[in-house]
């Protein structure tokens, strides 16, 4: 039976049925393109949040790592042993352009950009995990907060759109770096977030997934 | 409890596998992304020290990830012995395969990891509290190998987890239930 829509929560029924159930839902699935796979959100959203996390947090581990004032700045010479190089099968020129590059970033960030990009990493985190718990309720349970859902992927888009805006303000070479990425990520938060304001918007649309 | 009552439960996957799972998968996504990134980093000397936090990061969460993949391994095959025995379709036999093949990877990555650190002379800190025991001396040739074994199988690691998620979206797709085991806790 179909259920009305309601602003705040979608409905999604129990996923414990019989066979015949499973394949007169497929049928509706196919059929009516007004169904919402809420399962299939769900997974890509989880998908997409684990891939965010590690993006941020591998981006806050590089703003502690290269930090101002570190020893590339003072130092030029690469110390390229020639056991290191065959360990990590790198020339002697590959090995000396590590260094460049760890100058490129330094060079490249103003005074501002490191701060900011801790910052902004770490609420991205938290915005990655917010949005992965949205994804795991989408699949799992009954109910979700249709608010938090656009809360959350409203943060994300501000947080990239932020960060965007921040890479812009910095040289060419960090935005070689990052700018394509942020972008990418732009557009898959701004798609989730759309699908959740267009559901809102649709008034009496039915989110049952039987 | 009825037998169908009883059946589900069996099937429900239980809520520490859930959170491991989810653990895991972070944690498997963050070595990859950051290992790419570290590896860039200034060769390691008296001068520069840039490896030097991202690869004991690397080498702990290397670790952590080794004994959730053990607990979940227990628990599947603790779960495994409680269910009733009986036909199994062809893509049950493929996903138990799939499962087989990712912690076989898992495994086989945190251990090769593992002999190449020891190898490289370089000390393993656990989460900053204490040193691991050192067993062996410095030998690159050994180093050098288990490093390679250690990169492709991550690299087969990365090519299954990615059949894997797929799996994952088309059970989702087809809104088949199988899905909403793994994200009920």
């Amino acid at each position: 039976m179909p259920r009305p829509y309601n602003s705040s929560t979608m409905t999604v029924n129990s996923f414990h049925k019989n066979n015949d159930e499973l394949a007169n839902s497929h049928s509706t699935s196919m059929t009516d393109n007004k169904v919402f796979n809420l399962p299939l959100s769900g997974v890509l959203i989880v998908v997409f949040a684990i891939l965010y996390f590690a993006t941020q947090a591998n981006e806050l581990l590089r703003q502690v790592v290269i930090a101002p004032g570190s020893v590339a700045e003072q130092i030029s010479e690469a110390d390229c042993r020639a056991d290191e190089l065959v360990e990590e099968n790198l020339s002697l020129a590959e090995c000396q352009l590590m260094v460049s590059s760890v100058q490129i970033t330094l060079a490249s960030s103003p005074s501002w950009f490191r701060s900011f990009q801790i910052s902004s990493a770490t609420l991205a985190c938290i915005a990655a995990m917010l949005s992965f718990l949205i994804g795991f309720k989408l699949i799992g349970s009954a109910t979700l907060s249709a608010k938090l859902a656009r809360f959350s992927f409203s943060s994300l888009a501000l947080i990239d759109i932020l960060q965007f805006l921040a890479v812009l303000n910095t040289g060419p070479l960090l935005r070689a770096q990052y700018l394509w990425p942020l972008l990418i990520w732009l557009a898959i938060h701004i798609s989730f977030l759309i699908i959740f304001l267009a559901l809102n918007s649709s008034g009496g649309h039915e989110k049952e997934m039987t | 409890m009825t037998g169908l009552e009883e059946s589900r439960d069996m099937e429900r996957v239980s809520p520490v596998t859930v959170v491991l799972h989810c653990l895991l998968a972070v944690s498997i996504f963050f070595l990859f992304i950051s290992s790419w990134w570290m590896l860039s980093l200034p060769l390691p000397s008296e001068v520069f020290t840039y490896r030097e936090l991202p690869f004991q990061l690397h080498k702990n969460i290397g670790l952590t990830v080794f004994l959730f993949a053990v607990v979940m391994i227990t628990t599947a095959l603790s779960r495994k012995r409680q269910s009733k025995p009986g036909a199994r379709t062809k893509l049950e036999r493929l996903t138990s395969f799939d499962h087989l093949i990712i912690y076989i990877l898992i495994f086989a990555c945190c251990i090769t990891g593992y002999l190449s650190s020891s190898y490289s002379g370089w000390q393993t800190q656990v989460w900053w509290l204490f040193n691991l025991p050192s067993w062996t001396n410095e030998n690159d040739k050994l180093n050098i190998l288990f490093s390679d074994v250690h990169i492709w199988t991550c690299w087969s690691l990365l090519a299954v987890i990615s059949v894997h998620i797929s799996a994952a979206i088309f059970h989702a797709a087809k809104n088949d239930g199988i899905i909403n085991k793994m994200f009920r806790l």
